[in-house]
């Protein structure tokens, strides 16, 4: 193949070596230098390859380029303004110290309460007892709901006036309470909804880990006679560890950008009390209708959640590191 | 070599015969066909407004492809539709809310059959620079104050907000309803309780008071008229309402439109005020126990009012400027045709409460419809003082941080409201600048 793509390139009508043609031909002696089963993977992997590049790679690029530029949607200029969206977001002290600190408040609440119950659930299911199956489809249904229309059920449940807690309350004689109106309540809502839906994923996730935990570990503390405690501190946490690490650094970024719970059930209200960095995002972008200043914000975010990330994963590893 | 050139013929192949097939396919049905796509929000009127066109489409050989949107993602979608050129819509539902936002991207109405039978105060949001129009009536949407007519007799509907408060108190002691008053309250819902009762009481938003023209607003520098007396006392009002009166739930900071209708359709509250096209859903039995009896007043006045006040503005369509010539001639067409359907605008009515765009079809409505008498004097007849709205690239800004002041103001101690609203005048002052 590779000798029958140089006689063509030495052709007399075929470009000079590094025009265009002689570049093309050079990838194209790339690609048939390649063996046949690299090419067939390549072959398979471009259609995603392709659409990654075109719905995201692309977006993201038109987005940064537009963070730099005077782009309001209604009437877009696009002309140069440099660093001063970026100006504009890292000195707003809406965003400095109340959607920054919601949104890592959020974070941590909910991965927090998640793995915790995703823990406990997967030890439930770790067992076997009569209507398994039934319990392990129940508790993964949440996974199979939407997270809006989960969102706007969570909004009609604690609804003061038709809520089924409002009912609840009631009848236990606390009277009904405000929840969506102030901060806290709604805030707990939020991350309440959030567990709700994402407590199935780490249950899968631990579950699979429980089960392919080795069975030594476990017969020694039973010679022993370690209590059960014992067994899951210091045989089960520490063995479950690496995979723990995987699903809260995963979590986490996703967390990060949470907009469904929060654009339905508060809307980042009541008067910004709740705003996450997502809907300060998208406020900027499609409510004031400045593309520019959003596309900033999710810039900067990204940053954030990208620094954020890694360090989370370097001091969970080197916690594996010590552990082990 | 020999493996390359076969699969570069069979790659060759199929690519001309998907060609071909495709141009066989879709030409013949598409040179035939008139199309004429509409986007819109969907709601009942709007949908009563899309089969009057659907009629003349049919009547004419057009295909009329609906492609019905949420609320929620209409402006945002249709914005960038716009910007970009694109010619996805040939008609669009155009409100006066983003009317100055997408006049430069719109193409003018001025020639559209019937245009010049349509009230004229309510398009004053929809003009370009150059004085040209950029929509055509669909229906008109007002604020309107609605009552229990099985709890108050029409001689005791409130005309202040004192006899409101006291009558509702009435009400709630005597274990008729759970609530005088709801109304939306959150963000895109402020017209339904704060709003209202600023222009009831001869306040507004910005300085100088009731004043829509963007020059004199611009020279008063954009002023929020935060600190003004007459705002302070009608968020009083508000306050006092939900926390020392009780006429109002606690949680109604947080409502939307939504959730106020269903306390109201579900018979817990004596008056609401919402749009007037919300009057057929509150008397359909299937959706509302108070059906039959709901009646429109004008609104109480705050304690500066001197005449009820009502707002009137419209729901229209547009024609996006990048939709070919003769496509825009053909609605043009179609939206005159819409605007000279007299009977289907009179069936739009009784069947959904959205009143019509035609003056013509009013004169009809008034002689026959004694529900349309009623919105006439509860709200065309008042003091229509001021528009909804301000009409300006900024608005959503200023709506959104006016919003979140008025809020923060009420989930506060009463004392503490004139330091809030303070706080709020810069707010909203940069707001009305970021579109400038």
């Amino acid at each position: 193949m590779a000798t029958d793509h140089r006689s063509a390139a030495g052709t007399p009508g075929h470009a000079a070596p590094g025009g265009p043609s002689a570049k093309s031909a050079g990838l194209a002696s790339g690609w048939w230098k390649l063996d046949e089963k690299t090419r067939f993977s390549l072959l398979l992997l471009a259609p995603s390859g392709i659409m990654l590049i075109l719905f995201q790679i692309v977006p993201i690029l038109i987005g940064a380029n537009a963070s730099f530029r005077d782009w309001s949607l209604y009437d877009p200029q696009r002309t140069w303004v440099g660093l001063q969206h970026y100006l504009y977001i890292l000195t707003d002290p809406n965003f400095l110290y109340l959607v920054l600190p919601n949104t890592l408040l959020l974070m941590f609440c909910s991965v927090s309460i998640g793995l915790c119950l995703g823990l406990a659930l997967a030890h439930l299911l770790n067992r076997h007892f009569i209507g398994h199956a039934l319990v392990q489809t129940v508790i993964l249904l949440p996974l199979m709901v939407a997270p809006v229309i989960a969102s706007m059920m969570m909004r009609w449940i604690f609804n003061d006036q038709f809520g089924v807690v409002a009912a609840v309350m009631d009848a236990l004689g606390f009277g009904s309470i405000a929840w969506l109106s102030n901060r806290w309540p709604s805030f707990a809502i939020i991350v309440f909804a959030d567990v709700w839906l994402w407590t199935p994923w780490f249950t899968i996730l631990l579950l699979a880990g429980l089960r392919s935990l080795p069975k030594e570990p476990y017969e020694a503390a039973a010679i022993d006679a370690a209590s059960k405690w014992r067994v899951f501190t210091h045989v089960t946490l520490p063995m479950m560890r690496p995979i723990m690490a995987v699903c809260i650094v995963i979590r986490s970024i996703d967390c990060f950008r949470t907009f469904d719970q929060v654009w339905v059930i508060t809307g980042g209200g009541p008067a910004r009390q709740t705003e996450v960095f997502s809907i300060y995002a998208y406020t900027e972008a499609f409510v004031y209708l400045n593309f520019a200043r959003g596309t900033a914000a999710a810039i900067v975010g990204a940053v954030i959640i990208g620094a954020l990330g890694w360090a989370l994963y370097k001091t969970l590893n080197r916690f594996m590191e010590v552990s082990r | 070599m020999l493996k390359r050139n076969a699969l570069r013929r069979a790659l060759t192949y199929l690519t001309v015969s998907c060609a071909v097939a495709a141009v066989s396919l879709v030409s013949p049905a598409q040179a035939q066909e008139k199309v004429l796509k509409v986007g819109y929000m969907k709601n009942v009127i709007l949908e009563a407004s899309v089969d009057m066109m659907d009629t003349w489409a049919k009547k004419n050989g057009v295909k009329l492809v609906r492609i019905p949107m949420a609320y929620s993602i209409f402006q945002e979608k249709v914005t960038a539709t716009l910007t970009s050129g694109n010619d996805q819509f040939d008609v669009i539902w155009h409100n006066d809310d983003w009317g100055q936002l997408w006049a430069k991207w719109m193409a003018t109405t001025d020639d559209v059959k019937g245009i010049d039978r349509v009230a004229k105060s309510p398009l004053d949001a929809f003009y370009r620079e150059d004085g040209k129009l950029t929509v055509v009536p669909a229906a008109h949407t007002v604020g309107t104050f609605f009552y229990r007519t099985d709890l108050v007799k029409p001689e005791e509907v409130p005309t202040t907000w004192q006899e409101m408060v006291d009558i509702g108190q009435r009400l709630q002691k005597e274990g008729k309803v759970k609530w005088g008053y709801v109304g939306g309250m959150a963000m895109n819902s402020t017209w339904f309780s704060l709003w209202w009762t600023m222009w009831g009481n001869k306040c507004d938003i910005f300085m100088p008071l009731w004043e829509r023209d963007n020059k004199k607003l611009a020279e008063a520098g954009w002023k929020p008229a935060l600190t003004e007396p007459c705002t302070k006392e009608y968020v009083e009002f508000w306050w006092d309402a939900m926390n020392k009166w009780k006429i109002s739930p606690e949680s109604m900071t947080a409502y939307t439109r939504d959730e106020a209708n269903a306390i109201f359709m579900a018979g817990d509250a004596a008056f609401t005020l919402i749009d007037s096209v919300h009057f057929g859903d509150f008397n359909n039995p299937k959706k509302s126990r108070i059906a039959g009896n709901v009646a429109m007043a004008p609104q109480p006045k705050g304690p500066r009012g001197e005449k009820p006040f009502a707002w009137n503005e419209i729901w229209g369509w547009g024609i996006p400027k990048g939709v070919p010539e003769d496509r825009q001639k053909l609605a043009k067409e179609m939206l005159g045709a819409m605007l000279n359907d007299i009977d289907g605008q009179v069936k739009m009515w009784n069947e959904t409460g959205g009143p019509p765009p035609s003056l013509d079809a009013w004169a009809r409505l008034e002689k026959e419809s004694k529900d349309f008498a009623m919105l006439k004097h509860a709200v065309f007849d008042q003091n229509v003082g001021t528009h909804s709205a301000y009409y300006f690239p900024a608005w959503p800004a200023v709506h959104k941080a006016y919003s979140d002041t008025m809020i923060g103001a009420l989930k506060g101690k009463r004392e503490d409201i004139p330091k809030a609203l303070e706080a709020g005048m810069d707010l909203i002052h940069k707001a009305a600048n970021s579109g400038q």
